[in-house]
């Protein structure tokens, strides 16, 4: 077992890889009442396409791995509900999917250890039945049919469309009411057998349990299953060109007010490991040097009231695809794509001034801390770096030792006009 | 854990000395009674009052100051605590230990929200006339968003039918007819007599003293001749009629089917746990009978939950379903509510409900917020209630409780959002 102290958070880290290549991470917090925990698979609704070692490569249906969570909840006979189990120890379970994870968690108070079994436990117990699968199909079109009737969803979704030609990321996290009625147990199968090896997982547990107990427990737990040694994933992505695929794309649903995102496609995504946090870290800098509530820009766009509070950005990376997204509820979404387009190219003959560097600088330091009071970030954070080979607690490093110097390269090479899509959500014109 | 208090320039301070956290969590509560005619001005003071103060007048300034403080985290938000109108002030701030600060952060965080709430931006004995007109604009918009969101415009509806007439019904932004008439003069005119009819609760959760505190309260808050008003709880009154249906039209995929029901209890009353209990077998989690019943066995929805708020005995059941199938849900619903009302729970019910309320209630203690907004519910109930006194009333809710709940629910409307007929 390792140790991993971070002293200048005051955090402390206990990491095992154990025999079948399941990583377990312990974050100890004794003072803490609750106990948070996720069994995580580097699995998203990115892979649809894929071999493992010198098998013939498969192509999935859309929305597979989303379908997949909500299918491990099932049981075979013999056994409680999973939600009964959990229930039983007084903790409440969940589960999510993103582009590129799937996340099983609980939180609970009392039963840590009888929890954390149950997790592995059910996590690693697939059952699909024909009937159970075709059983789910109707529940998750209601899930589609939801966000279908979701302007937010709908103008995030239409920007990553509008900028990505290839990559899956395009596709929504649940696929289509068509795709989800193509999927069938042997495929979901499949999948789990490939993606759901402990290899390709981890757990991670926040809580005042001793980790050491925690660790052993989970070693104990898996020695008595047998993995059969799985080849080495290949995952399969076309490649997607430099050009966005639509420049500006509108739907029409009935809002108050439209909906605008804009969004800038990086042309190159060749950086992986702490390099890519490292360049996560400044461009997520810039952005809110540039876009903030307390930036110039933001104040005058709302004196002009072409934005409201909903305004707002993100930037969001992978080794495969990475972009930013800035927008909200607009009266007028040309008329703020213009206001914003200039201020950035007047910002890129300028540069950022040293002061609103500094500013922004030390409130991203003190974001990060505050982060650190939940467990639920912390896990969240934790996984998604890990899976990507780096450390989530180097972050408060690479935010201090940024320089104005690495913020104004990005400027200049993250805001390449040619890479910047639209999307627009906006009441169907008047017939 | 326990909280200290004192009453500091008709402030009631509360705090919860903690090393728990990196952070100064603080909540300033203030209350007045709801009330048709001014909700809408009252709901606009915040807004107005982020803008600017006495001593940074612009809005820009504001922003940076948070920045500097290390990002801190500050926000507000309205909402209707049965008969009252309640305005939070929050902020987020981290403990000094963890960087070089020249000035407390506590401190800087006390002043900041001090200077918002009591001593604002006044020219020419009004607000900055266009700070007023910019969040005037901006209430408007986000209350004219509401249908934008199908899941909260269906509750929102299906509470203004079930309080229709009475001021419960009022969303905690007011009303949009009230905003053209509202200028900086009358709302300065408002601000004034809020400032003296709030109650206000101020709240730090972190690695601190009462003593600390409440001198920096001292300094940073100027409240003048305030004379809280005594909050005044609402007594719902069971319902005679038969239940009323009510379809709105609108251009959607997905039918949204909300019951509005009374459920009237509150914190002061001995059965709150069993209504908790209730909530829970009913539609708060997985194994709960509308999830089970609706969802699980009967694939009609993605989601079918029931909420209580026991600030205005409000029992609501949301569900998102495919519009041919209104009766079949409609019917589904109805039914796990005569089965509880039967007497019809299964001790898995009992047994998994309670344990999750327990842990609840005991998890409530690892975020600062949560605990800030539980200690409060016992304050403004007047109520002795500690989370472990309710995780023991939890645990002795037997199923006659649960049953004698069930007899008080009463369904007042059933609500539809559907799509426009082709």
């Amino acid at each position: 077992m390792e140790v991993i102290k971070y002293e200048h958070v005051e955090e402390t880290l206990y990491r095992k890889i154990l025999d079948n290549g399941l990583e377990v991470v312990v974050l100890h917090k004794p003072d803490f009442k609750k106990t948070y925990a996720t069994f995580s698979t580097k699995y998203g609704s990115i892979d649809n396409h894929f071999s493992v070692g010198d098998q013939p490569e498969i192509r999935v249906p859309d929305g597979i791995a989303h379908f997949l969570e909500h299918k491990m909840f099932e049981e075979p006979e013999g056994y409680d509900d999973v939600f009964t189990t959990f229930a039983k120890y007084g903790a409440s379970a969940n589960a999510y999917t993103s582009f590129d994870r799937t996340v099983y968690l609980f939180s609970a108070t009392d039963h840590i250890q009888e929890n954390v079994l149950a997790l592995v436990d059910y996590v690693q117990r697939p059952y699909f039945t024909e009937e159970n699968v075709n059983k789910e199909k109707g529940i998750i079109e209601q899930e589609i049919n939801m966000y279908g009737d979701n302007p937010d969803w709908r103008v995030y979704y239409g920007l990553i469309e509008a900028l990505y030609q290839k990559i899956p990321v395009r596709i929504d996290i649940a696929g289509t009411v068509e795709s989800i009625y193509k999927i069938d147990k042997d495929t979901l199968y499949r999948c789990y057998e490939t993606f759901y090896h402990p290899q390709n997982m981890l757990l991670f547990v926040v809580g005042h349990e001793s980790p050491e107990k925690i660790i052993s427990l989970v070693e104990e737990n898996q020695k008595q299953k047998n993995f059969k040694p799985l080849g080495e994933i290949n995952r399969y992505f076309e490649k997607e060109p430099n050009e966005v695929a639509e420049k500006r794309k509108i739907k029409h649903l009935p809002v108050s007010m439209p909906k605008v995102m804009m969004g800038f496609k990086e042309k190159e995504v060749n950086l992986s490991g702490e390099e890519l946090v490292r360049e996560e870290v400044i461009t997520k800098l810039l952005l809110d040097i540039i876009f903030s509530s307390s930036s110039k820009l933001y104040q005058q766009l709302y004196d002009e009231k072409i934005i409201f509070d909903s305004f707002g950005f993100e930037y969001n990376c992978s080794p495969l695809y990475s972009f930013s997204v800035i927008g909200g509820d607009t009266p007028n979404p040309d008329l703020l794509v213009t206001k914003v387009s200039d201020a950035i190219k007047e910002l890129q003959q300028k540069g950022i001034a040293e002061t609103d560097f500094e500013r922004v600088k030390r409130k991203k330091v003190g974001n990060y801390l505050r982060m650190l009071n939940s467990p639920e970030a912390i896990a969240s954070e934790y996984t998604k770096f890990r899976f990507r080979q780096a450390d989530m607690f180097n972050v408060l490093k690479y935010y201090q030792s940024c320089t104005i110097e690495d913020v104004n390269r990005r400027l200049k090479e993250h805001f390449d006009f040619d890479q910047l899509a639209i999307s627009i959500v906006e009441s169907a014109p008047q017939a | 854990m326990n909280f200290q208090r004192q009453i500091v320039n008709n402030i009631n301070v509360h705090v919860l000395p903690t090393k728990q956290f990196k952070t100064f969590t603080m909540t300033l509560f203030c209350h007045t009674p709801l009330s048709e005619d001014n909700v809408t001005e009252t709901a606009l003071i915040p807004y107005v009052l982020r803008r600017g103060t006495a001593k940074t007048p612009e809005t820009i300034q504001l922003r940076e100051q948070l920045d500097d403080l290390y990002g801190a985290g500050f926000g507000f938000n309205t909402s209707n605590r049965g008969l009252t109108q309640s305005i939070k002030f929050s902020m987020d701030i981290i403990n000094d230990r963890f960087v070089q600060s020249e000035q407390s952060l506590l401190r800087s965080g006390i002043e900041y929200i001090g200077n918002i709430v009591t001593t604002p931006l006044i020219e020419n004995d009004q607000f900055r006339p266009a700070y007023v007109e910019a969040e005037k604009e901006t209430v408007k918009k986000q209350l004219e968003s509401i249908i934008n969101d199908k899941i909260r415009y269906a509750s929102q509806r299906s509470m203004e039918e079930m309080f229709a007439g009475e001021p419960l019904r009022l969303n905690a932004l007011g009303k949009l007819e009230d905003l053209p008439h509202i200028t900086p003069v009358t709302l300065y005119a408002r601000y004034k007599e809020w400032l003296q009819q709030c109650r206000f609760d101020f709240y730090v959760v972190g690695d601190t003293s009462i003593e600390e505190v409440s001198q920096y309260v001292t300094e940073a808050f100027k409240i003048e001749n305030n004379k809280a008003t005594q909050i005044k709880r609402y007594n719902n009154k069971p319902d005679v009629n038969e239940p009323k249906t009510v379809v709105d039209q609108l251009d959607v995929n997905q039918g949204k089917l909300n019951l509005a029901l009374k459920l009237p209890i509150s914190y002061e009353d001995k059965n709150i746990a069993a209504a908790f209990v209730y909530n829970g077998i009913l539609g708060s989690y997985p194994h709960s009978k509308l999830f089970v019943n609706v969802r699980e066995k009967e694939s009609l929805a993605y989601y079918c939950a029931s909420s209580f708020d026991p600030y205005k005995g409000y029992l609501s059941i949301q569900s998102g379903i495919e519009i041919k199938n209104y009766k079949k849900a409609l019917d589904i619903i109805l039914d796990q509510l005569k089965a509880i009302e039967a007497g019809s729970i299964s001790e898995n019910e009992l047994v998994q409900t309670k344990a999750m309320l327990v842990n609840a209630f005991k998890e409530t203690t690892d975020n600062a917020f949560d605990i800030i907004n539980f200690d409060f519910a016992a304050q403004y109930f007047n109520v002795n209630l500690s989370s472990d006194d309710i995780i023991r009333m939890v645990e002795q809710t037997t199923v006659d409780d649960i049953v004698e709940v069930a007899r008080q629910v009463n369904l007042n409307t059933i609500y539809f959002l559907r799509n426009k007929e082709v």
